[in-house]
């Protein structure tokens, strides 16, 4: 059954769905990069970012019924700002052994998720398409248009990263204040300004995955167990802290998931990521695009 | 020095009364439970504490393992007829060969890294749990798993499982100790402190890096094992990341790579679930102190002991000035 | 020895003499360290080879080097912080230990009388080292010299055949710097061949028989004190890079 049109759309979908990872993989990176801190909250982030922007779509509060366009910055934005509350608990966190960070963060995750339940419920929802359910075929491939959305919106996203990254005064400030904190702080660059910049952008972009999401996967507070552990996956798959190894993560566990679900086995498709993911760490123990550094004796 | 040690048999054997006694203070049935599942929980925060406090290595496998265990020891009983007795210990070494397995890709990478790895294969080891319906029957589980005999005595009462698992954690935790004080538990902390430096002195890391997943897989067996025979049913659901989750927080909580803070950990934590109904709310309540003991007592609670114990023995004697050089 | 793009170290040909007491000089950038790693077994030089009694040992790794005789210290002193003077010194013993797997895990009886044998041995050491009466404090809360002195038993534990110091005369005190050579002259008692790396020039004048000077990764001068702090290429190369400093 592997024609080619098939093997297409299978790809279009795995980058798809592997650029929400992507965006959710950079969460993870940056604020590794910023604070050396693995936050394994990430996922309920995730998931509290759709909800920010679902409430409003779905008419949730006080009857308001907002396009999707407008409710996907709302709901970005307002992640954003939680991320800039969240960089004040996290800070002292970030100095901690990997095991009390992993507990602590994971401690915020379980508040989160469960703030969610008692506000809105555990049970969780649908969301309607905004474009619609009918595929567009494009060069015999049929894709649905969400995807497309998705495609578009997160390569955008992306770019718009790195040109802010590169190019911004506050982004080099960024950078500068990861690769070295002490001494950006020497110079002026204000690290607990950057850090809650760094959070509130990583926030943001796994809200912006979620509403992207929203419409193909079910809403509901569970929803950000997988995919942070994919996006974590995919974060530590590229190399913990860079930016292209997010993304290549993203992509790739995105189309190997894609792939692995049609062609193998559908039920054994997270072993065998997980199998590739370890492999792929074994040969090269910092990721595929990460630095190896060699230990001062 | 007499008079100390004379203080500690005291404490040791009323301990072992209060021990002893416990199951006749209990009210009813479901405390009974709840403190033979605590025992069962030590044994697994033994094996993860000596992995991660005490070598330094990450395994959080530990829960996936105590499902194999526990699968294990349940198909060898009930698919093959093998005599529970036997079962037990098989089913122990069986996972400490799974955990060392396990262990392997610790010689490659380190922290954040192995923890994704091992979360990676327990992962994995779910997965075949659940798919591989033909043995394991799938996500349904196994039921009516047979309980122990002894002599034709069957170990079926949470009463009597007590003494039994009693007897398990207490044979558990002096081992522990036995390990922990000689030779492989300083080459452990070598290990850890300096792998580098350990090596540099002749210690093959390798071999006990493996060997301290090995021994985790051990515990997390024999518990897997104590675990079905006890509930007489299993299913992958019980054996994944939330389960992995709980074992982490009552070892750092009771303080890593200390077992006495496996016992106290573990106690903290099955008391607080026993307590309470699972509502939301009390789940925030529950994150949150997560949080702040993490924040203020990153040494756990045995650690605080530690602290309150030097304050009151540096306030009866006076502080030695420290030396100079010589 | 390249790394990279970037030669440390080249062509470096070194013999030492068994019970010699051997020092590598030169100054900072000349690839001291890189050759110190190289022969203590932490890189494996990616060309040429490194023989121990005619056995190659490059390349081997450095837990086995050192169960051939071969012993080390840190220049950035790596004691092992959780643990005590005298457990520090008792983990060297362990490429003498002989009891296997199961009896360590099973039997009570053989591990404590092997426990005993090591905690005697360890204690003749630190008492070598006069630090015996603080065999119980944790090792990193001593004072720095005392610090290098568990360095140095805990090297000593391993019962080696040659020991490779790295640096370690640095930071010590005029005093404290006497009592290093005394400790390395009663070590060569012993009958062990001691290796050093240093830049502390008394110490090295003193203590060593035969001196190795390099510069830029390549050896200029060797022999004994007299001569190597005579020839003229060694005192340029230092000169050098004092004019160097100067210029800053």
């Amino acid at each position: 059954m592997a024609t080619l049109p098939i093997i297409v759309q299978i790809l279009v979908g795995g980058l798809g769905i592997g650029g929400l990872y992507a965006l959710v993989a950079l969460g993870y990176s940056l604020l590794y990069r910023a604070m050396g801190l693995v936050n394994f909250a990430h996922g309920s982030i995730y998931m509290i970012g759709t909800y920010f922007g679902m409430i409003f779509y779905m008419g949730m509060v006080g009857g308001l019924n907002l396009p999707y366009g407008l409710c996907f910055v709302l709901g970005v934005l307002l992640t954003g700002i939680l991320g800039i509350i969240l960089e004040r608990v996290f800070r002292p966190l970030a100095d901690l052994d990997l095991m009390l960070m992993l507990l602590g963060t994971i401690g915020v995750g379980v508040v989160i998720d469960n703030l969610a339940i008692f506000i809105w419920g555990a049970q969780g929802f649908a969301v309607p398409r905004p474009l619609g359910g009918k595929p567009l075929k494009i060069a015999g491939v049929a894709i649905q248009p969400q995807m497309i959305l998705i495609l578009l919106v997160s390569a955008v996203l992306m770019v718009a990263l790195n040109v802010f990254l590169k190019r911004s005064r506050i982004g080099k400030g960024m950078r500068a204040a990861a690769q070295d904190r002490e001494i950006a702080a020497a110079m002026g660059i204000p690290v607990n300004l950057t850090n809650a910049l760094t959070f509130a952008i990583g926030s943001g972009l796994a809200a912006a995955a979620g509403i992207l999401a929203a419409p193909i996967v079910y809403v509901s507070p569970a929803m950000g167990g997988g995919v942070g552990v994919k996006g974590f996956a995919a974060a530590i798959l590229g190399g913990m802290g860079s930016i292209p190894g997010a993304i290549v993560g993203g992509l790739l566990i995105g189309v190997l998931e894609g792939y692995s679900s049609a062609f193998i086995s559908s039920e054994y498709t997270p072993a065998i990521l997980y199998a590739v993911m370890v492999a792929v760490l074994m040969i090269k123990p910092s990721g595929i695009v990460g630095e190896t550094t060699v230990e001062k004796v | 020095m007499k008079i100390q040690t004379n203080r500690r048999n005291l404490l040791l054997t009323a301990g072992l009364i209060a021990l002893i006694a416990a199951p006749f203070l209990t009210t009813n049935n479901y405390q009974l439970y709840i403190l033979n599942i605590l025992g069962i929980y030590i044994l697994l925060n033994i094996g993860l504490n000596i992995s991660i406090g005490y070598c330094g290595q990450i395994n959080l496998a530990v829960a996936a393992l105590w499902g194999f265990g526990a699968y294990v020891s349940t198909l060898l009983t009930v698919d093959l007829g093998i005599n529970f007795w036997i079962a037990l210990p098989l089913s122990g070494l069986i996972t400490a060969v799974l955990g060392g397995l396990i262990g392997l890709p610790s010689l490659k990478v380190r922290s954040h890294y192995l923890a994704i790895v091992t979360i990676a294969l327990a992962g994995i080891i779910n997965m075949v749990l659940v798919n591989e319906r033909e043995i394991t029957r799938g996500a349904i589980g196994i039921m009516h798993i047979p309980s122990p005999k002894i002599f034709g005595f069957e170990i079926a009462s949470e009463f009597h499982y007590y003494y039994f698992i009693l007897v398990m954690t207490i044979i558990g935790y002096l081992f522990a100790r036995f390990i922990i004080d000689h030779r492989i538990g300083r080459n452990f902390i070598a290990v850890r402190d300096d792998y580098v430096a350990a090596q540099a002195m002749g210690v093959n890391t390798a071999y006990y890096q493996i060997l301290a997943f090995a021994i985790s897989g051990l515990y997390a067996g024999i518990a897997g094992s104590l675990y079905a025979h006890k509930i007489n049913y299993v299913s992958p659901d019980i054996f994944g990341f939330h389960s992995m989750m709980l074992i982490l927080t009552m070892t750092l909580i009771g303080g890593s790579g200390n077992i006495n803070g496996s016992v106290i950990g573990a106690a903290l934590v099955i008391l607080n679930e026993s307590l309470r109904e699972f509502e939301d709310l009390q789940l925030v309540l529950y994150g949150t102190a997560v949080v702040l003991i993490v924040l203020f007592f990153p040494e756990g609670l045995v650690g605080l002991f530690d602290r309150i114990r030097q304050w009151l023995a540096n306030r009866r004697k006076k502080i030695p000035v420290s030396e100079g050089t010589p | 020895m390249k790394f990279g793009g970037l030669t440390a170290v080249d062509g470096i040909n070194l013999q030492l003499k068994r019970g010699s007491i051997h020092g590598l000089i030169g100054p900072n950038g000349s690839g001291k360290t890189t050759t110190f790693n190289m022969i203590s077994g932490y890189y494996k030089p990616t060309s040429g080879q490194i023989l121990f009694e005619g056995e190659k040992i490059s390349g081997k790794p450095t837990f086995k080097i050192t169960r051939l005789g071969f012993a080390r210290t840190f220049q950035n002193l790596r004691l092992f912080h959780s643990m005590s003077v005298l457990d520090n010194i008792l983990v060297s013993m362990e490429h003498l230990a002989r009891l296997k797997l199961p009896e360590l895990m099973f039997n009570p009886f053989s591990v404590r009388r092997e426990e005993n044998s090591f905690i005697e041995k360890g204690r003749q050491i630190l008492e070598l080292m006069q630090i015996l009466k603080y065999e119980n404090e944790p090792a990193t809360s001593l004072p720095y010299g005392l610090q290098r002195r568990v360095e140095l038993a805990r090297a000593l534990a391993t019962e080696p055949q040659i020991l490779l110091l790295d640096e370690p005369a640095a930071g010590l005190s005029t005093t404290e710097a006497d009592t290093l050579m005394d400790i390395i002259f009663q070590i060569r008692e012993q009958g062990v061949t001691i290796f050093l790396v240093e830049h502390h020039m008394r110490v090295v004048m003193n203590v060593c028989e035969q001196i190795t000077v390099l510069d830029h990764g390549r050896k200029i001068a060797e022999g004994d004190p007299q001569t190597v702090s005579s020839d003229e290429k060694v005192i340029e190369a230092y000169l050098g890079q004092e004019k160097e400093m100067e210029k800053c």
